[in-house]
């Protein structure tokens, strides 16, 4: 194609910058589409896609640390936060400065994401449960933080648009839990796309352990009957008969994204070489971080599918600065500095003009580059209210085998604590049953066999002895939602910048005494959970770990669980927010944010459905922008 | 609008015409012309037929297994995808054949003794002359795929016997047209149950397809032919772009770029070989595995004896699985999947298996046991 101007110039490939391609060219706009990672990720023919992917996979079984980013080049030019990274951070005058993120404390931000074609998606797990109603109201129903500007029924069209992009497998009927009901959340007869993946050998295990008895614990003085929900997720499974959805197309007349209905059953979609390659999740159980056969959905199966006649896609492309004119606000630009390859410090710059300009780089990078340019901040929240699960896990061994790596990484979660009057004290949480065993706290199994040897066991014994001990892992996520907080946030600072002279974020990051309480809360709650279960608990926490908060004298580590979230937020006046309930924001009329750094609050469900909802209502927005 | 995601060319299908003379009737049972058909004797040929139908769709996939099997881990990527997909399309036949003859009322036997040819072999039913090994990927073993999966343009020929897979469904589906005729459409069952359907098989070109009524089974019956064969060489349409990237075409031609190395380019024609991009094709990064092994070649428990006993189990449990299924419990297909993968792991390490003489390997044997 190559125009001069643009109707839209999107900054990301990730999920939030595919939809919105995908949804805009098929509307039959003119796009460019600015990506900082590497050429050959985003290949779309069969063999450049097979063949990327497949040196992923092979540095993936190489690496050493099986860390979400271990399959991913990262870059010098446009590096990635890495969790390998994470370091203490002496004072905050002397910042962490190990890997990409420049942590400044007081505790260092404990979450990675992935910058290149893609985005994040490619190692994301797939939970996808949408948020509750309450989450949208937290000031009004419990005193703290901040409204949506909508409510959950307003963004409930849209949860059926990503719904069906990304491919949702599930059970509405199963959905039940504090403020969930299959009906008043999801509509009558509403279904997901494709049937449930089938809950783990590990979570039968489970659910089953009490021979049928309830499970009910004591928190602040109240009682709670725990239940389980299989978790939707985006990975393939067996399509739905009754779900009747094509997919989401422009309506003109009505101007209006709308599902569009067909008498066809949906076909899952399969790999990027080969469509009927990941037809079915095959429990490969290395979802995080890469499914060998992409039964599990990625942004680029959504980049596939936009319409190439209206796209051009600038890789390699950093964006380094967006131009604007200081007497209308209007955006006139955006720098970027195209690298020749992925360690070489010569690029060019060149500047993409559209008629519109979306940045979808992620809630850090976003912010970041509104903060390098000087744009979008009179309300002086740009970079602030920056959040992500605080995930507490707690582990033990069972009484009896439950299998840990059958089947994908979670399949099942406890919403027991997902709403409640308490969050007027401490965060929610959710509690996904995790189906790796300690690997994420301990390293197990490697852990667990280095251990064995030094003790001093070999031959029968020592496999015996794992045998006995990896099959009966159990490990809980305590999720718990982390709020709103100016002091959480990023910036930049003209000492720290990469090797193209783009700035580094700058983190601040701390745990405030609502998410120290729910540590405590949610310790007593898996105490109680592991009596009934007969688990024997060997949750150890320690202070020599970076991320930890003492609370009433005790540690507690946290981990973080990869939803940033909330550094432009979004909301319904331009003195306390960045952007308007269609995503553009307050200061320039042309300049739309998407992606998980609009969410005023984080709720307890993993991000990026919501995300991926509140990126087509502002695709929406565009669209009308666009044609009046 | 994107080509992309164009899954199937409707081009592909090769529609059996239906003014071709049929060799089953006019041959040796040529009764129809003189007395009127016998529905019973037509219903007794086709029971017969379609088990035979499955025995050919699966006499396929051991020979192309050890070819996909023997070639190294992280080498021959083109060959690996073409053989893999090819291996799914044949057990997707093998379904279709199923499907079809639970239709008319049958059982199809997919775990007896005789189900399985003993390699080297000719494929049940169709009388050609070449020999189908279990052997390693080269390009000798691709040459008889192309035999294998070769078109249906054969002079005419004197007796019942078929030259081709397409010629002997060309007879199958005839009698399925007068037997549906004769019978009012009462030889389809309707039944639901015994079919396997989209829901339990996936992962493959084309849909299964469930087999309620004559068309059904029609349908089935030119997606085999259309997959295995590819275009008619009756249609000649120049204008038609038969090859590319998201056009899905026959396993004749598939095999044909393999054994070429070089990938049609969209304008090449059906008759010819190949003229697009080279394909890199190594037929040295291959594990020389011994041409049709059998556990009698070796001691009776020795190590690799025991490696390919454990293999047939898995095998046996496999064709079990499938025959369960096809036989009123269709959603077992689903746990077939796991055996699959252990079916492969298995092969693999006894293609890393030292056999007998010097340099060469073991391999999967596909031999009935207990």
């Amino acid at each position: 194609m190559k125009c001069d101007e643009y109707d839209v110039v999107i900054v990301g490939s990730g999920i939030a910058g595919s939809v919105m391609a995908k949804t805009l060219t098929r509307a039959g706009k003119k796009v460019l589409l600015l990506e900082a990672g590497l050429q050959a990720g985003i290949a779309m023919d069969k063999e450049g896609a097979y063949q990327n992917y497949q040196f992923y996979l092979d540095t993936y079984y190489k690496a050493a640390a099986k860390v979400p980013n271990s399959p991913y080049p990262n870059l010098p030019d446009a590096p990635s936060p890495d969790v390998l990274d994470i370091a203490p951070i002496p004072n905050s005058c002397s910042p962490s400065t190990k890997g990409y993120l420049v942590q400044a404390g007081p505790i260092p931000f404990a979450s990675d994401c992935y910058r290149g074609p893609g985005g994040t998606t490619l190692h994301w797990l797939g939970s996808t449960p949408r948020m509750l109603p309450n989450d949208f109201q937290m000031q009004t129903k419990y005193g703290v933080a901040v409204d949506w500007p909508f409510t959950y029924y307003d963004l409930m069209p849209y949860y059926e648009m990503a719904e069906n992009e990304i491919g949702i497998a599930g059970d509405v009927k199963e959905q039940i839990g504090p403020d969930v009901e299959p009906v008043k959340n999801y509509g009558k007869d509403y279904v997901f796309p494709m049937q449930k993946i089938p809950q783990s050998y590990l979570d039968q295990t489970i659910i089953e352990i009490t021979n049928g008895k309830t499970v009910t614990v004591e928190l602040n003085k109240k009682e709670y009957t725990i239940s389980y929900v299989a978790t939707p997720q985006g990975r393939n499974s067996i399509p739905e008969p009754a779900y009747k959805y094509a997919g989401v197309a422009w309506n003109k007349k009505t101007q209006k994204l709308e599902l569009e209905k067909t008498d066809a059953e949906y076909d899952p979609v399969g790999s990027l070489w080969d469509p009927y390659t990941g037809q079915r999740c095959e429990g490969n159980s290395s979802c995080v971080p890469i499914c060998p056969v992409q039964a599990k959905y990625n942004a680029l199966k959504t980049l596939r599918t936009a319409d190439h006649d209206n796209l051009d896609i600038i890789t390699q492309a950093v964006a380094s600065q967006v131009l604007y004119d200081k007497g209308s606000m209007d955006i006139t630009g955006i720098e970027y500095k195209k690298y020749r390859y992925g360690n070489s410090p010569i690029y060019e710059k060149g500047i993409a003009k559209g008629k519109i300009y979306v940045l979808a780089a992620s809630a850090i990078e976003n912010a970041k580059l509104l903060l390098a340019s000087g744009i979008a901040n009179s309300s002086d929240q740009v970079g602030r209210n920056l959040m992500d699960h605080m995930v507490m896990l707690t582990w033990g061994l069972l009484p009896k085998k439950g299998f840990p790596y059958r089947g994908p990484g979670s399949t099942t979660n406890i919403p027991t604590f997902r709403d409640g009057d308490f969050r007027k004290e401490h965060a929610a949480w959710i509690s996904p049953i995790d189906n790796w065993g300690w690997a994420w706290p301990t390293f197990a199994p490697g852990s667990d066999v280095s251990n064995a040897v030094g003790q001093g066991m070999f031959g029968k014994q020592l496999r015996d002895h794992l045998s006995d001990i990896i099959p009966r892992q159990l490990l809980l996520h305590f999720e718990c939602e982390q709020l709103p907080e100016p002091g959480n946030r990023v910036t930049i600072d003209p000492r720290y910048k990469d090797q193209l002279g783009n700035y580094r974020p700058v983190i601040h990051y701390n745990a405030s005494e609502y998410m120290q309480r729910s540590f405590e809360a949610a310790k007593k709650v898996s105490d109680q959970l592991y009596k009934a279960y007969n688990v024997q608990d060997f949750t150890s926490y320690s202070a020599q770990n970076p991320d930890h908060v003492q609370y009433k004298g005790k540690v507690y580590n946290f981990a973080g669980a990869g939803h940033i979230v909330g550094t432009h937020r979004m909301g319904s006046d331009s003195n306390s927010s960045v952007v308007n309930p269609d995503q553009r924001t307050w200061d320039h009329g042309n300049l739309y944010l998407v992606g998980c750094g609009n969410m005023p609050t984080l709720g307890t469900s993993n991000p990026t459905l919501t995300m991926t909802a509140l990126t087509y209502k502002a695709a929406e927005a565009i669209l009308k922008q666009l044609e009046n | 609008m994107s080509k992309f995601f164009q899954k199937n060319n409707p081009k592909r299908q090769r529609f059996v015409p239906e003014d071709k003379p049929d060799k089953s009737l006019l041959k040796g049972r040529a009764m129809a012309d003189t007395a009127p058909p016998d529905p019973e004797e037509i219903k007794k040929r086709l029971l017969e037929n379609l088990q035979q139908a499955i025995k050919l769709e699966h006499s396929t996939i051991p020979p192309y297994l050890c070819a996909l099997y023997s070639i190294k881990d992280g080498t021959n990527e083109f060959a690996v995808n073409t053989i893999r997909s090819i291996v799914v399309e044949e057990m997707l036949h093998m379904v279709m054949a199923a499907n079809i003859l639970n239709a008319i009322g049958g059982k199809p036997a997919i775990n007896t003794k005789d189900f399985i040819p003993g390699y080297p072999t000719k494929l049940p039913m169709i009388d050609e002359s070449f020999i189908v090994n279990l052997e390693k990927f080269s390009k000798a073993s691709v040459d008889i795929f192309l035999q294998i999966e070769k078109s249906a343009e054969h002079p005419e020929h004197d007796g019942d016997d078929y030259h081709s897979i397409g010629e002997f469904y060309m007879a199958v589906r005839r009698d399925l047209i007068k037997l549906n005729e004769l019978t009012n459409g009462e030889i389809f069952k309707g039944e639901r149950q015994p079919q396997v359907t989209s829901e339990q098989y996936y992962g493959s070109g084309g849909k299964l397809i469930a087999v309620y009524k004559l068309e059904d089974a029609l349908e089935a019956i030119d997606e085999i032919v259309g997959q295995g064969e590819g275009i008619d060489n009756t249609i000649d349409d120049p204008d038609q772009e038969m090859f590319g990237e998201d056009i899905e075409y026959a396993h004749y031609f598939r095999f044909n770029e393999i054994y070429h190395g070089q990938k049609y380019k969209p304008t090449d024609s059906v008759h010819d070989d190949p003229s697009g991009p080279p394909v890199n094709v190594d037929w040295d990064a291959v594990y020389n595995m011994q041409l049709n092994p059998k556990m009698s070649d070796l001691p009776e428990g020795s190590p690799v004896w025991q490696k390919m006993y454990d293999f047939n189990k898995t095998y046996m449990a496999l064709l079990n699985n499938i025959h369960d299924a096809c036989n009123g419990q269709p959603s077992l297909l689903i746990t077939g999947v796991g055996l699959m993968y252990d079916l492969k792991y298995k092969a693999i390490e006894l293609m890393k298996t030292p056999f007998g003489e010097e340099g060469l390997m073991a391999g999967p044997s596909f031999e009935y046991v207990q």
